[in-house]
C-alpha cells in the first residue's frame, strides 16, 4: 500500500502543504482533502512543498487540475517548490509548467506570491 | 588574363575562414533555430541583402512553410507557401518571368533568389534571399559562396530536423509510459474497491491529469434504462437527459466537436467540449467528452486512444461494482424469501389433527418459494375445521393475503355464528384489504365429529368431490362468490352432508387439474376423478400419493403451478 502524508503549516496569509511519499490513484483523495478544507476556510494562498514527494501519478496531478479554478477564482493560487527531478519530469511531460508557478525552493515561491 | 588581385586572394581567404567557422559551429550544434538564424544572418551579412527567409517542407504534410525570415519580407512565421517540387530544380532558381509557378510573394516582394536546401537523400526547403541592397547583381563568386553555406547549412538542418524528431518520438514515449503507469495505478485502485463513488473520483483525478484538462463528461446507458451520468467536472451546464441521449447515439468511434456537433449539441457548445469518445462494453454505451486542453494542444490519434482505454476501464469497472450491488441485493431478497418461506410453511397444519371418523392427508408444492395456496385443518373440541384456498398470482403478494386469510381462520374458529354469516365477513375483510384484482377462491367445512354432519360452504372455489360406494361424483358446489371480489350483499349458502364409513372427499386447487403435460395439454377432472376412483378404499395417504404420482407421470415431472391437495376419507 503506498505511503503518502500531508504536514500542513501557515506562513503569514500563506498555507504551506508539505507532501510526502507516492501521490497516486490511492492517495490522491488526502490531497483533495486538504484543498478543499482549505478553500472552505477561504484559504486560497496555497504552496505546495513536494521536497519529500516520491512519486507522482496522472491521479495526483488531477488534483491540482480539479482545484485550480476555485482557487484562483478567489484570488489565490497553488504554486510548487522543491520538486524533485524525476517528479518534475512527470509535471512537465504532460504540460503543467504553462500553467502553474513550479519554483525551486519554498522561499521563492512565497516571495512569488507578494510579487 | 588579368593578374590576382591580392584583394582577392585576402577575400578568398576570408570566405574560406567563415566557410570553415560555420560548418564547425553547424556540426557541433543540433539546435534548429541556430543553424537558421546563423544560416541567414551569414547569408545576408556576407552579401549585403537587407532581407532573407528560409522556408523548409513539413515532413508529414509535405507543405512549405517559413521558418524563419529576417528583414522587411512580406512572411510571418509559420506561414505557408505553395512551393513547386523542388526536386525538378538544380541547386539555384533564379525567379524572372519563366518562373510563374512560384507565387508572385516572392520575386514580387524583391526575392528572387532560391537557393536549395538539400542533402542527398532529401529536399529540404529553400534559402530566399533579396537582391543587394546596392541593386548590384550578385557575382559568380558570391553566388558559389551561398551554395556552399547553404550545403554546410543543410547537412546541419537536416541533423537538427532529425533531433527534433528523435526528441518528439521521446517525448511520445514518455507520455504513452505515463498513460500506461496511469492505466495501471488505476485498474490497481479499481480492483481495490467495491465503491462506485471513490472510484469514478479517481477516474476523474487521472483524467484532468493524464490530459492537462479541467472539464469532462461522462455518460453511460444500459440498454432500454435511461441514461446516466456518471461523473463531470468543470461543466457550466449540466447534462439533461436528452443532451445525453444525443451524444450517446453518435456513431462510434472519436469526434472532433467542431460547428457542426456544436450546433446539434448544447451540452458540446455550452461547455466548451472539444472532444467525444464513444465506448460499447456489452449492452452498455458510454460516451467521454473532454474539454480544451489547458496546453493547448488539439486531440491527437493517440490521445483518443487513452482516452478509449481509460474510459473502457472505468465503464467496466462500474458495471462490476453494479453487477456487485446487484448480486447483494437479490442474495438479500432470497434470504428473506427463504424465512417468509419457513414461515409460510408453520401456517400449514403440521401434524394434521387425528380424528376417531376421518383420516386426513395433505400436501402442498410451491412453484416459487412463497405462494398463495392454502390449506387447513384445525380441531376445535368435537368440530374439525377443513378448508382450501387458491389466491389469485404467485409470489409474495399472494402469500401475505394467505396469511391474512389464516390467521382470520383461526381467530374466528370455533365459529359462534353460522358458516355462511361468517364465510360473508371473511369477503369483507379480504374485500377491503386487497386491490380490485385480487381474489381468493375458498372452500370451508365444519365436520362434527359426534354426529358426522359436514357442513361447507364454496366460495367461487374449484367444487372437490365426494366420492361414494355406488354412486357418480358429487361435486360440492353451494356457496357464492370468491372472497375479496365485491362486499357481501348476497348471504353464502351453505351444503349438509352426512358422511359414512368409506366416503371420500378431495379437496384440490387447480394446479391439480390444469397441470399440463409437455404437449399442453391440461390434466383435467376427468383424469383427477379417476385415479380417486381407483384408488378410494386405500387409505388418505395412499390416495394422494396415487394422485400426486398421476400428475408427476402425466406431467413428466415438470408441474408449474402452486399444487395443494386436501384428502379426506371416512373410515
Amino acid at each position: 500500500m503506498s505511503q503518502f502524508l500531508i504536514r500542513s503549516r501557515n506562513s503569514g496569509d500563506l498555507d504551506i502543504l508539505e507532501i510526502d511519499g507516492e501521490l497516486d490513484a490511492h492517495t490522491a483523495t488526502q490531497l483533495e482533502d486538504a484543498f478543499k478544507a482549505l478553500i472552505g476556510r477561504n484559504r486560497t494562498r496555497i504552496v505546495v512543498n513536494c521536497a519529500e514527494l516520491q512519486y507522482i501519478s496522472s491521479a495526483g496531478l488531477g488534483v491540482f487540475m480539479a482545484y485550480i479554478e476555485d482557487v484562483r477564482g478567489t484570488g489565490g493560487d497553488i504554486k510548487l517548490s522543491n520538486l524533485s527531478p524525476k517528479v518534475y519530469n512527470v509535471f512537465d511531460l504532460l504540460g503543467f509548467p504553462a500553467l502553474y508557478d513550479i519554483l525551486d525552493d519554498e522561499t521563492e515561491a512565497v516571495a512569488k506570491f507578494s510579487s | 588574363m588579368a593578374e590576382a588581385d591580392p584583394l582577392d586572394g585576402r577575400h578568398a581567404r576570408f570566405e574560406l575562414k567563415t566557410l570553415l567557422d560555420t560548418s564547425r559551429m553547424l556540426i557541433e550544434s543540433t539546435d534548429l533555430d541556430f543553424v537558421l538564424n546563423n544560416l541567414l544572418l551569414i547569408s545576408m551579412g556576407k552579401l549585403f541583402a537587407p532581407k532573407a527567409a528560409i522556408l523548409l517542407r513539413d515532413p508529414t504534410d509535405r507543405k512549405f512553410r517559413v521558418a524563419k525570415n529576417k528583414g522587411r519580407t512580406p512572411f510571418h512565421e509559420g506561414q505557408e507557401l505553395p512551393l513547386p517540387d523542388p526536386s525538378t530544380y538544380g541547386d539555384t532558381v533564379y525567379l524572372d518571368a519563366s518562373h510563374s509557378e512560384f507565387p508572385e510573394l516572392l520575386a514580387g516582394n524583391g526575392l528572387p533568389h532560391l537557393f536549395q536546401l538539400r542533402t542527398r537523400a532529401q529536399h529540404m526547403g529553400f534559402l530566399v534571399i533579396g537582391d543587394k541592397a546596392s541593386k548590384q547583381p550578385y557575382s559568380d563568386r558570391e553566388i558559389e559562396f551561398l551554395e556552399n553555406l547553404v550545403n554546410i547549412s543543410a547537412v546541419a538542418i537536416s541533423n537538427s530536423l532529425l533531433v527534433r524528431e528523435l526528441r518528439q518520438t521521446n517525448l511520445q514515449l514518455d507520455r504513452k509510459v505515463q498513460e500506461l503507469h496511469t492505466l495501471f495505478d488505476l485498474s490497481k485502485e479499481f480492483n481495490a474497491t467495491v465503491d462506485r463513488d471513490p472510484m469514478l473520483r479517481v477516474f476523474k483525478f487521472a483524467l484532468l491529469g493524464q490530459m492537462f484538462i479541467r472539464s469532462f463528461l461522462f455518460v453511460k446507458k444500459r440498454r432500454a434504462e435511461a441514461p446516466e451520468c456518471l461523473v463531470h467536472n468543470g461543466l457550466k451546464q449540466l447534462p439533461d437527459e436528452a443532451g445525453m441521449t444525443y451524444l450517446l447515439d453518435l456513431p462510434d468511434g472519436h469526434h472532433h466537436v467542431g460547428d457542426r456537433l456544436r450546433q446539434e449539441s448544447d451540452l458540446l457548445a455550452e461547455n466548451g467540449l472539444q472532444a467525444v469518445v464513444t465506448l460499447s462494453l456489452q449492452d452498455e454505451r458510454a460516451i467521454l467528452a473532454v474539454g480544451p486542453r489547458a496546453t493547448g494542444d488539439p486531440y491527437s490519434e493517440s490521445d483518443f486512444n487513452f482516452l478509449s482505454s481509460l474510459g473502457n476501464l472505468a465503464l467496466l469497472s462500474v458495471q462490476k461494482t453494479d453487477l456487485l450491488r446487484e448480486r447483494i441485493e437479490k442474495e438479500r431478497i432470497e434470504e428473506e424469501l427463504s424465512i417468509a418461506r419457513t414461515i409460510q410453511e408453520r401456517l400449514l397444519p403440521n401434524p394434521l389433527p387425528k380424528d376417531d371418523r376421518l383420516d386426513l392427508a395433505a400436501m402442498n408444492v410451491s412453484s416459487r418459494q412463497v405462494g398463495g395456496d392454502y390449506y387447513d385443518a384445525v380441531r376445535r373440541g368435537d368440530e374439525l375445521y377443513l378448508a382450501i384456498a387458491d389466491v389469485t398470482g404467485k409470489g409474495i403478494p399472494a402469500s401475505l393475503l394467505m396469511a391474512n386469510l389464516q390467521a382470520m381462520l383461526h381467530i374466528l374458529t370455533p365459529l359462534e355464528r353460522g358458516i355462511c354469516e361468517i364465510t360473508g365477513k371473511i369477503n369483507d375483510v379480504i374485500y377491503k384489504n386487497t386491490p380490485s384484482d385480487k381474489f381468493i377462491s375458498f372452500f370451508w367445512a365444519r365436520f362434527d365429529s359426534a354426529t358426522g354432519v359436514f357442513e361447507y360452504v364454496n366460495a367461487g372455489h374449484n367444487p372437490p368431490f365426494l366420492l361414494r360406494a355406488g354412486e357418480d361424483p358429487i361435486p360440492l358446489a353451494e356457496g357464492g362468490m370468491l372472497l375479496g371480489a365485491m362486499p357481501t350483499f348476497v348471504p353464502y349458502s351453505s351444503g349438509t352432508l352426512h358422511l359414512g364409513p368409506g366416503d371420500l372427499i378431495a379437496l384440490y386447487t387447480d394446479g391439480v387439474s390444469e397441470a399440463m403435460d409437455p404437449a399442453d395439454e391440461e390434466y383435467g377432472e376427468e383424469r383427477l376423478l379417476d385415479v380417486l376412483m381407483k384408488n378410494r378404499v386405500l387409505s388418505a395417504a395412499d390416495i394422494l400419493n396415487a394422485v400426486v404420482e398421476d400428475v408427476r407421470r402425466f406431467t413428466h415431472d415438470k408441474y408449474s403451478d402452486d399444487i395443494t391437495l386436501l384428502v379426506i376419507k371416512h373410515r
